[in-house]
């Protein structure tokens, strides 16, 4: 009888927390926190205590399937394997390996990442390497770069629980990262002042100190309202700015206009708050921002990101404990997955596609010719498939079809493809297109890395077998590779394929399998026998000075009208996990949250006469869904919330795919809707 | 300032108190009309988890009336009603809320008078006791 | 294997006859539960990290159809151990125990009062904490005062259900009465106050005070306090406390004190 305790990392968050999966002769009976763990420190959060219940479900996918017809089929690996290779080789040839877009996977390991994007670029032969950050933080890696020089996290999880000032925006955190707000309520009880400034009264709200409610869609107005008052009040850090930063006068200009006056006009942020919260930020000594998908994924989401950088910058809030802009990403590895380089403008470790040395340097490394475009997004992918541009896509673990703005259209490029292959753990609604689908081995399956949102790199280990036939995605991306009779697809262990994206991006230099059997390590960890810098610009930026943005606020880029008079805007709660692939396997999360449902304002359910319960239709522009109303005083009059985890009421059948110009994430927090009385 | 309308639920069990409501409801007896009564089977039946979730949201006293000891249609249901809810009582008590707004009390079949006597005081002491601070409560 | 692991494998497997030992020992830089066979190498064992082994035990049990299972337990283990046997979740003749008694440090840290199991086989017997300074306050307080203190405090819980899931003596792992809708509503966060006091009466009659639910509450809301203010009443109510290995309950019997005719398992 063999039971055993394996330490893995949770598959749900960004927020990293390791726990033992425990195992009775090949089976999960159930998960014990690490009590020694640096990020849960023994807890977990209901995701996490669950994190076993999805994995040995029958409906596991176990065999290849593949078209034939109508219908799908079992095949072997080796049928499934030849006919993807042969129908994007064919297309390829006819029309251009640009016409093939790959999709990688933000809760793939590490590991995985490098060898898909590795796949795209050396074997398929183009840069249309892409995945779900596009739908997520995006706008912060585009975003920070500017101001800082690095898209990343500049301190650390632990350090929440020791800032005296918390300014959280756009994250629900206690509801997305249980453990990252863990660390924010023993702030609180410590004494720290938190702010948290949601269009919706979320469970941090409600033991914050001070709580505002801003109209969806409006920050950069109550952002740069507070930076205006720093600067007009004397109260940001002038050695800092002098001496670490650029274009102070631009932001200065930039922001004059808003007055708090013009602000609450904006925003409805009341202006003896707005004042209070910039004194508050910008006089405390340790303060921290902390921020996610309600700054992020906006049609200026990018200029939003950086006027809290500007912030930071202004304060001299950065490069120390307890200090920073600290964007929270959601998926356990999206982190990950962008250090991996599964970007269509980023080799692994951010080294740029369109910089000539950079090319010469990959070329070199990988023994092949590189393309030299930068690649479509995955966002974009769609609408050009739709117009017949794009011609192939192999997804891996990626549901568009819950998860991308505009569902309708979705649908329309996946069915324009010539080629649709997909690999996942569970049939999904995206599968269901799919010519070729894979079975993927879980995490609970396979050996790797995960790289949380503090850029801790934590490992994944194997604990049990996977089911069937289902291959670990190293091995699908692997075979393939060969098959495409591409060089640098001999690999036995995910190891050794950490060793050579380890060689390739100086970021994650020291970082190797045996040294994370015994220490934490952090990128940028660049040497053997560094442990890694945990906080980031400590000292100075990489590139000389930060930059200020002289952002302005513009409106969405669809406002309420009308014909759709209230403002839809979409997100997540505690016991589902996005798409749902996972969570609405599980008993326990299910039986929390079984049912789609749109939050409305009591007020308003009042004057359309909606009693809690009631079915409803919500309506967009896109199209239209009916779920249960639920009413609250927790969301503001004129807004309705809408949970995106439930295909059969999915809320992106009704957001807008407009895109932020310079990340191309879409704008789910707003769009226009109108719901009635189903 | 208007009256202090205490909103109450009391538990009868089907082979006495309620029979005991019933009959002071049929001799007229006058009674305050501010509880609302539920039958159940047993006063056993009555779980502790009932008068904490009433509690907790905000009403003002739960009242549970079972067979006199000895009496239970069902033997020993009323004795573990007896144990449990001094335990029930003291956890009220340690976490703030007032331990009289949950009674216990013994009614039979035949006491009418019981029945409205018990009822009259309880809705007396919670008055005086005042509204539960948890009806304005958000969590 | 450390010198802790070969006194430990010594006296389970060899002196105890046990076929199996859980214990918490060094692996991957953290310190890990451990269920090891006879024969195999125990590893760097540690002692000062608080697992509350019988929990663990508790999730493999079901699985391990026979042999005897050793277990590294503290007095607090020891006594969810007597609860758990008590209503037949575990079967005694099956379970071995290596004492461990715990340090200065962790008894203050849990405020035990009782901190030393029947037979010590590691570590040194210390006095038991004076009490816990925090129930003292709460006991002070006027009622007013207790009330806003506690829902402070549940305002922060986040549903996790770490408090049941780690909790040694709650085994009613697929009917959690929490989960029941009429009780607790769905997705609702924070769960209310009557979640927080249904489980302070479930645990009246179990809690062996390991202080678990407390570690891993990721709100830390003072969840051992709590505890001990009704183990307090439990006391002064019946003369009873947890962790006897034969006083049945006093919730699960007549008047007379014989055990009442339903499934003691139920909770």
């Amino acid at each position: 009888m063999s039971v055993k305790h394996v330490l893995t990392t949770c598959p749900y968050c960004g927020c990293g927390c390791n726990f033992y999966l425990q195992v009775v002769d090949g089976r999960l009976v159930g998960v014990i926190p690490c009590k020694t763990d640096v990020i849960g420190q023994g807890r977990l959060c209901i995701k996490g205590y669950n994190a076993h219940a999805f994995v040995q479900h029958p409906d596991r996918l176990t065999h290849p399937l593949v078209r034939d017809g109508s219908q799908m089929r079992k095949a072997s690996w080796d049928e499934a394997l030849d006919r993807v290779v042969s129908e994007i080789k064919r297309i390829s040839s006819k029309y251009g390996p640009d016409s093939v877009a790959v999709f990688s996977s933000a809760k793939f390991t590490n590991e995985e990442n490098y060898l898909v994007q590795k796949l795209a670029r050396v074997a398929i032969g183009t840069n249309n390497i892409d995945h779900c950050a596009r739908l997520c933080h995006a706008s912060t890696v585009a975003g920070l770069v500017y101001s800082f020089g690095s898209g990343a996290m500049t301190n650390s999880i632990p350090e929440f629980e020791d800032a005296d000032c918390l300014l959280v925006t756009g994250s629900n955190t206690l509801e997305t990262h249980p453990m990252i707000g863990a660390r924010m309520v023993r702030a609180i009880d410590r004494g720290a002042k938190a702010i948290v400034v949601d269009p919706r009264e979320t469970p941090l709200s409600r033991i914050a100190h001070i709580s505002l409610h801003q109209r969806p869609g409006t920050d950069i107005a109550w952002i740069d309202g507070i930076a205006r008052i720093i600067i007009t009040e004397n109260l940001y850090d002038k050695e800092f700015v002098e001496t670490r930063t650029a274009k102070f006068e631009e932001l200065k200009s930039a922001v004059e206009e808003y007055t708090p006056e013009r602000v609450e006009a904006i925003s409805g942020i009341p202006k003896d708050k707005l004042v209070e919260v910039a004194r508050l930020y910008a006089r405390s000594k340790k303060a921290m921002i902390a921020y996610a998908m309600g700054v992020t994924q906006h049609s200026n989401g990018t200029e939003i990101v950086r006027s809290l950088a500007n912030l930071a910058m202004l304060c001299g809030h950065i490069g120390k404990e307890s200090s920073g802009v600290n964007p929270l990403r959601g998926q356990n590895n999206v982190q990950g997955s962008c250090d991996a380089g599964a970007l269509p403008n980023y080799y692994p470790g951010y080294q740029s596609v369109a910089a000539p040395e950079m090319k010469a340097k990959f070329e070199k490394a990988w023994n092949k010719q590189l393309p030299e475009k930068p690649g479509v997004t995955l966002t974009e992918a769609f609408e050009l498939a739709a117009k017949g541009q794009i011609k192939a896509i192999i997804s891996f673990g990626e549901n568009a079809m819950v998860s991308d703005p505009d569902i309708t259209h979705v649908e329309k490029g996946i069915r324009n493809l010539e080629f649709f292959a997909a690999a996942d753990i569970f049939n999904t609604e995206t599968t269901k297109f799919a010519h070729v689908i894979l079975p993927a081995a879980c995490y609970a399956e396979k050996d790797g890395t995960f790289t949380c949102t503090d850029r801790k790199v934590r490992r994944v280990r194997k604990a049990v077998d996977a089911p069937g036939e289902a291959w670990p995605d190293w091995k699908i991306a692997c075979e393939l590779g060969k098959r495409f009779g591409a060089p640098g697809f001999d690999f036995s262990s995910p190891a050794q394929v950490m060793d050579e994206f380890a060689s390739v991006a100086p970021i994650y230099a020291g970082i190797s399998f045996d040294r994370l059997e015994k220490e934490i390590l952090t990128w940028p960890c660049t040497a053997k026998d560094q442990p890694g810098a945990r906080i980031l610009h400590v000292g100075g930026f990489k590139m000389g000075r930060g930059a200020f943005a002289p952002v302005k606020h513009a409106d969405p880029a669809e406002m309420p009208s009308a014909e759709y008079p209230m403002i839809l805007s979409t997100g997540r709660n505690l016991f589902q996990y996005h798409t749902g692939t996972m969570t609405r396997k599980s008993p326990k999360l299910e039986r929390e949250a079984p049912v789609p449902y749109v939050e409305m304002n009591d007020a308003d359910a009042r004057r359309m006469k909606v009693a809690e319960g009631d079915r409803v239709r919500v309506s967009s522009k896109r199209g239209n869904i009916t779920l249960v109303a639920r009413v609250t005083r927790n969301i503001m009059p004129g807004v309705l919330f809408i949970p995106f985890h439930y295909a059969e009421a999915a809320a992106n059948m009704l957001t807008n795919p407009a895109l932020d110009p310079i990340a191309k994430i879409p704008e789910y927090k707003v769009c226009a809707a109108k719901v009635e009385k189903a | 300032m208007s009256e202090f309308k205490p909103t109450i639920l009391a538990f009868c069990c089907n082979w006495c108190s309620y029979a005991g409501a019933d009959l002071a409801g049929v001799s007229r007896l006058q009674m305050p009309p501010n509880v609302h009564v539920i039958r159940v089977m047993c006063s056993a039946a009555v779980k502790p988890e009932y008068a904490f979730k009433a509690l907790s949201e905000g009403i003002d006293g739960v009242l549970v009336l079972g067979c006199h000891i000895g009496d239970c249609h069902y033997l020993t249901g009323n004795h573990r009603t007896k144990k449990r809810f001094p335990v029930a009582q003291r956890i009220l008590k340690d976490v703030g809320i007032d331990e009289r707004r949950l009674r216990l009390d013994w009614v039979s079949a035949a006491e009418g008078e019981k029945f409205q006597q018990v009822i009259t005081e309880f809705v007396s002491d919670i008055k005086k006791i005042g509204p539960n601070p948890l009806r304005e409560v958000k969590m | 294997m450390n010198d802790l692991g070969r006194k430990l494998a010594k006296i389970a497997f060899e002196e105890r006859k046990a076929d199996y030992l859980l214990a918490a020992r060094d692996e991957s830089g953290n310190v890990a539960p451990a269920f090891v066979s006879k024969g195999e190498d125990v590893g760097d064992v540690r002692m000062d990290v608080p697992y509350q082994l019988v929990m663990v035990l508790t999730k493999l049990y079901p699985w391990i159809g026979k042999g005897k299972i050793a277990v590294v337990a503290r007095r607090c283990d020891e006594k969810a151990l007597n609860e758990l046997t008590k209503r037949g979740i575990f079967d005694a003749e099956r379970i071995v125990k290596v004492g461990l008694a715990c340090s200065k440090e962790q008894i203050a840290k849990c405020r035990c009062d009782d901190p030393v199991p029947s037979k010590v086989d590691f570590g040194e017997p210390q006095k038991g904490a004076a009490s816990d300074e925090l129930a003292g306050k709460l006991l002070k307080m006027t009622g007013e005062e207790r009330l806003k203190f506690w829902v402070r405090q549940f305002r922060k819980c986040n549903k996790c259900f770490g408090c049941t899931t780690n909790c040694p003596v709650c085994f009613c792992d697929h009917a959690c009465v929490l989960e029941e809708r009429e009780l607790v509503a769905e997705k609702s966060i924070p769960p209310g106050l009557a979640f927080h006091l249904v489980r302070s009466f479930h645990m009246a009659d179990k809690c062996i005070e390991c202080g678990e639910c407390e570690r891993s509450c990721p709100a830390d809301i003072p969840l051992l306090t709590l505890r001990k203010l009704v183990k307090k009443d439990m006391k002064e109510l019946y003369n009873y406390a947890p962790g006897n290995e034969k006083a049945i309950s006093p919730l699960l019997t007549t008047l007379e004190g014989d055990k009442l005719e339903d499934d003691s398992n139920v909770c």
